[in-house]
């Protein structure tokens, strides 16, 4: 990333940065205040994890991961869709996409990043776990919906796809 | 007009051979150098046995071939190679990428990837094709053991390779015409004779050129970048170790024979007690012949067996006459003398010679 800064002077006639601050923090605090979703993100480790030469995959003993970590997040999960593995074998009730909307201060705050192929657990029940696996990390945010009137960007994106507990069940 | 290349100040007027390593022309009986040299890359580490070729060292060996044999530069710069299969997990194609991704994670073009179809066919090279059913095992080598008191030989052997065929994508991304062209004219120089081969543990794999497609985006409102399809089909094959057999050869044999003495019927008559020492000898008097002479070249005892239309018989050695039995020595001549009761018939004396020892 450069280290030359270009000051943002959009709709500075009627909101600058102490107002997108401002309504940054009341939405973060109607957020995690609130409503409380609280997710549980497991990143790879991708230099210390045990690799294959020519895949580079690894087994579910050989991911290593960095410490998890709890973070607050806008949750919306798909309905679930029964399918089967092909022309009607053997059924398999799957759960739907989790989409989650993740405030980018709150990551900054976290010192945390969430990366394309990272595993995120979401606690359905007291005692259910349901584990997602991230398919679009939600990184680039050029739109104006991930804006607010179009000044800057504040939250990202992520979706994610469900995983079965044979390829990851948490650490 | 363009400047060679590659300019030849010399004429080599002297080629030598071209089997460089039979100066005379190879004899057709010896096993070829060649195949020596090929067999000691295949048994390379001295296991005696050719390592396992396996899906992931085809794989491995396909991307060998794309990194070393088709690497492409433009303008002094290598294009990037994700150098391994993706694979759905999708962490691993983020960890592998990162090397030239730019701030958005993205990778950076222009780039090559290979991938690689997942359903494996079975093999269409003709030198393995359905030849030899029921995984049969064939002798590879003998390889010598010493026990501590008793040399001896492990007789390795292993099946028939199997064979499958590998359809692999390779694609290269870019953005720029020159970068297609570069890596367009390696690819086909590479293929010009169809086949290009890839070296995996000690063995040549060929692999063929199937076809080239495009996928380029050129839409006029979108993003526009170029991409190029090129379709390889991998004629390998996998040798599974774990098919493999080491067995004993035979060190020393013992020779066991039994008979069953309760079944004494088959046994063949006299075996064993057949005296070779006593032979018969008939001896024909034709009509009007009374005496005959025999040389004997072994001392004999003879005495007569059976006698037909004869009346006395008068045994001689050198004028004496000798009563039954008779004993002759070697050298001797016997002389017999016969007296028939019907005159005009043929005689007939059968004599039992034994041998003395």
């Amino acid at each position: 990333m450069t280290n030359k800064k270009i000051p943002i002077t959009r709709i500075s006639k009627f909101f600058g940065s102490e107002d997108f601050r401002l309504e940054q923090d009341i939405g973060m605090e109607w957020l995690h205040g609130d409503m409380h979703f609280t997710l549980v993100l497991f990143r790879v480790d991708k230099k210390t994890s045990d690799v294959d030469d020519v895949y580079g995959e690894s087994g579910p003993e050989e991911i290593r991961y960095k410490p998890p970590v709890e973070f607050n997040a806008y949750v919306k999960i798909d309905a679930p869709s029964n399918k089967s593995y092909g022309s009607g074998l053997v059924n398999q009730m799957e759960p739907g996409n989790m989409t989650l909307g993740v405030y980018m201060k709150h990551l900054e705050e976290l010192d945390i990043d969430i990366s394309y192929g990272d595993y995120i657990g979401y606690p359905e029940k007291e005692d259910r776990m349901r584990y997602y696996s991230v398919s679009n990390d939600g990184r680039v945010t050029s739109d104006l919906k991930h804006t607010i009137g179009g000044y800057k960007a504040f939250y990202r994106t992520i979706t994610c796809s469900w995983v079965s507990e044979n390829e990851f069940k948490g650490i | 007009m363009a400047i060679p290349k590659k300019i030849k100040k010399t004429l080599n007027i002297n080629p030598g051979p071209t089997q460089g390593h039979y100066p005379e022309g190879y004899n057709g009986i010896t096993t070829p150098n060649r195949r020596k040299e090929l067999a000691d890359l295949i048994n390379e580490d001295g296991t005696h046995l050719p390592k396992s070729i396996l899906h992931a060292d085809l794989d491995k060996g396909m991307l060998e071939f794309v990194d070393e044999q088709l690497q492409t530069s433009v303008s002094g710069k290598k294009i990037n190679l994700i150098d391994k299969i993706l694979t759905l997990q999708r962490w691993a194609e983020f960890s592998q990428t990162w090397k030239f991704a730019n701030q958005d994670k993205n990778v950076e073009l222009p780039f090559i990837v290979v991938v690689r179809k997942p359903d494996v066919q079975y093999g269409t090279n003709p030198a393995l094709k359905y030849t030899i059913p029921d995984r049969k095992q064939f002798h590879y080598a003998k390889v010598p053991t010493w026990d501590g008191t008793r040399k001896g030989y492990d007789i390795y052997t292993i099946p028939q390779p199997v064979p499958v065929d590998i359809t692999y994508n390779v694609k290269i991304v870019c953005n720029r015409m020159r970068e297609l062209n570069q890596f367009n004219r390696i690819v086909l120089q590479k293929f010009t004779s169809r086949q290009a081969y890839t070296f995996v543990k000690g063995h040549y794999i060929p692999i063929i050129m199937e076809s080239i497609g495009d996928e380029s985006q050129i839409d006029t409102e979108d993003r526009r970048y170029y991409q190029q399809d090129y379709q390889f089909q991998m004629q390998g094959f996998l040798l599974d170790e774990e098919e493999f057999e080491v067995k004993p050869a035979i060190s020393r044999s013992l020779v066991l024979f039994g008979f069953d003495n309760k079944n004494r019927e088959k046994e063949p008559k006299n075996l064993g007690e057949k005296v070779v020492d006593k032979v018969k000898t008939r001896v024909d008097f034709i009509v009007g012949q009374s005496s005959v002479n025999i040389e004997y070249k072994y001392k004999t005892n003879i005495t007569i067996a059976r006698i037909k239309n004869i009346s006395t018989v008068v045994f001689q050695i050198n004028g004496i006459t000798l009563s039954e039995p008779v004993l002759v020595t070697p050298g001797d001549v016997l002389s017999i003398t016969i007296t028939t009761p019907v005159v005009g018939s043929p005689a007939t004396l059968t004599l039992t010679e034994t041998l003395v020892r």
